[in-house]
């Protein structure tokens, strides 16, 4: 079990997400940024979607009550574990009585905004339309169908002192892994939608040319940008129809939003884009007040770009399962 | 020791007729160590001293590309001087997507952090040297 120590404003237990309802209305929910969440579950030798915490507001704490291997992706934190600095994207081993603190995010340029913890076995909460994830629209899954509390008390269903799990080994992070800048901004992909071709040329340029600012109007439901405003050549008003995350609204105003993990799954606004599903981590860090700049895609590439996540994927996977499988380092 | 000391007198009656300058005998018991003086064999005090002062290396586990810090920082993880303990890790290893720590096996001051940051090494490649403590 771990109990949380601070008041983790806005800190939720996700797995990979609630697909597959969005016809029932539901939203997706899920880590914002799934890579991190994947990768921390194969440090620790969990399934993939297994569910972990996900924390935008720092510092967090949380005491172990039980031996627990735990695994930090995600934002680097400056991680410590009672004294002991912690390297991030790590898979330690914690016990019983440590508590375990998350600062803010560092990094300069490499700066997440969510860190993630991931622990063995998976965060032991129950199931709702087939996942783990905070709901929060609808106050359902996760832990209680809200964001964590100080005195909550989680459980880790590999926790316990019986539980071997191999620790102490880590990962070069996906961001250095898999880098994507233009100009020397942080970019993510995008394919355009179905209004895109109802905006003015100019403001189509400007879209992919500029930089756009993650305003504080941003969260898990979406991304308020600020940027040149992006201006149809004729008033475009629509019924509401079905979107998904990833989708970048523009309203009256020209700034345009991304819909994110926890976006309603109807909306009425013209599209401008889609960011691409493969890019969608990336944009899950992206800290508020950073730039951010998009690359025009094609299905093609949005499909590869998804290939290439998952071969990154299956490679540490691969190199996880042969280490894990080594006989102790000798000293 | 017990044993080896029995049998000193002995090996320095056989030593007597060779020309043999020095016998050094390690055992799991003790070392014994016979040298001649003019024309005598005589046992020589235990070499001590050099033991204490000698260099750990900390040398690599597997084959790797050394790092010197975690990729996503900018400072290194220990520096020559600096103080570590038993199992601190003082650099990594990248194995493709992997990282896994080198650890120093005992207390000491950093001495040199031999292998450059950067290259591939091998396994048995002596990264970090240690004072122990």
């Amino acid at each position: 079990m771990i109990e949380v120590l601070s008041s983790a404003a806005l800190a939720t237990v996700q797995d990979l997400g609630r697909t597959g309802s969005l016809r029932w209305g539901v939203g997706t929910s899920g880590a914002m940024d799934n890579l991190a969440l994947e990768a921390g579950n194969l440090l620790l030798g969990n399934a993939l979607d297994a569910a972990a915490i996900e924390v935008p507001v720092f510092p967090f704490k949380v005491r172990f009550s039980e031996d627990c291997a735990f695994a930090l992706t995600g934002a680097d934190c400056a991680a410590r574990l009672d004294d002991q600095p912690l390297l991030p994207w790590w898979v330690h081993q914690a016990q019983a009585g440590q508590v375990l603190t998350l600062g803010l995010p560092q990094g300069g340029a490499q700066r997440g905004s969510r860190a993630m913890l991931c622990l063995a076995g998976g965060v032991d909460v129950p199931e709702v339309l087939g996942s783990r994830s905070t709901q929060l629209r609808g106050a359902f899954g996760g832990h209680e169908g809200r964001a964590l509390r100080r005195g909550d008390v989680l459980r880790a269903a590999g926790a316990g002192a019986g539980a071997a799990c191999k620790t102490g080994f880590g990962l070069v992070p996906p961001a250095l892994a898999l880098p994507l800048q233009q100009g020397g901004v942080a970019a993510v992909r995008v394919l355009p939608a179905a209004e895109y071709m109802g905006f003015e040329p100019a403001s189509r340029e400007a879209f992919w040319a500029g930089e756009w600012k993650i305003t504080s109007q941003s969260d898990r439901y979406g991304y308020r940008l600020e940027g040149e405003a992006l201006r149809p050549i004729a008033p475009m008003e629509l019924r509401s129809h079905g979107i998904v995350p990833g989708v970048i609204q523009v309203p009256h105003s020209g700034q345009p939003i991304i819909q994110m993990r926890d976006a309603q799954p109807s909306g009425g606004y013209p599209k401008f884009g889609t960011v691409i599903e493969a890019d969608m981590w990336r944009l899950g860090q992206a800290p508020i007040g950073s730039r951010v700049r998009f690359i025009e895609a094609g299905w093609d590439e949005a499909v590869a770009a998804l290939d290439e996540v998952r071969a990154w994927l299956d490679k540490v996977a691969r190199m996880v399962e042969l280490h894990r499988g080594a006989p102790a380092a000798r000293r | 020791m017990q044993d080896i000391a029995l049998q000193a007198s002995q090996f320095a009656a056989w030593l007597v007729d060779t020309d043999i300058g020095l016998l050094e005998l390690r055992t799991p018991q003790g070392t014994l160590r016979l040298g001649r003086q003019g024309d005598d064999i005589v046992e020589l005090p235990a070499e001590v001293a050099e033991v204490k002062s000698e260099l750990v290396s900390v040398h690599a586990l597997s084959l790797g590309v050394f790092l010197h810090s975690h990729p996503l920082a900018a400072a290194p993880l220990v520096r020559a001087g600096e103080r570590v303990e038993a199992g601190q890790t003082v650099g990594l290893l990248k194995i493709g997507p992997l990282l896994l720590p080198v650890t120093a096996p005992l207390a000491g001051i950093v001495e040199v952090v031999q292998a450059d940051d950067g290259p591939a090494v091998g396994y048995g490649t002596p990264l970090v040297d240690l004072h122990p403590l």
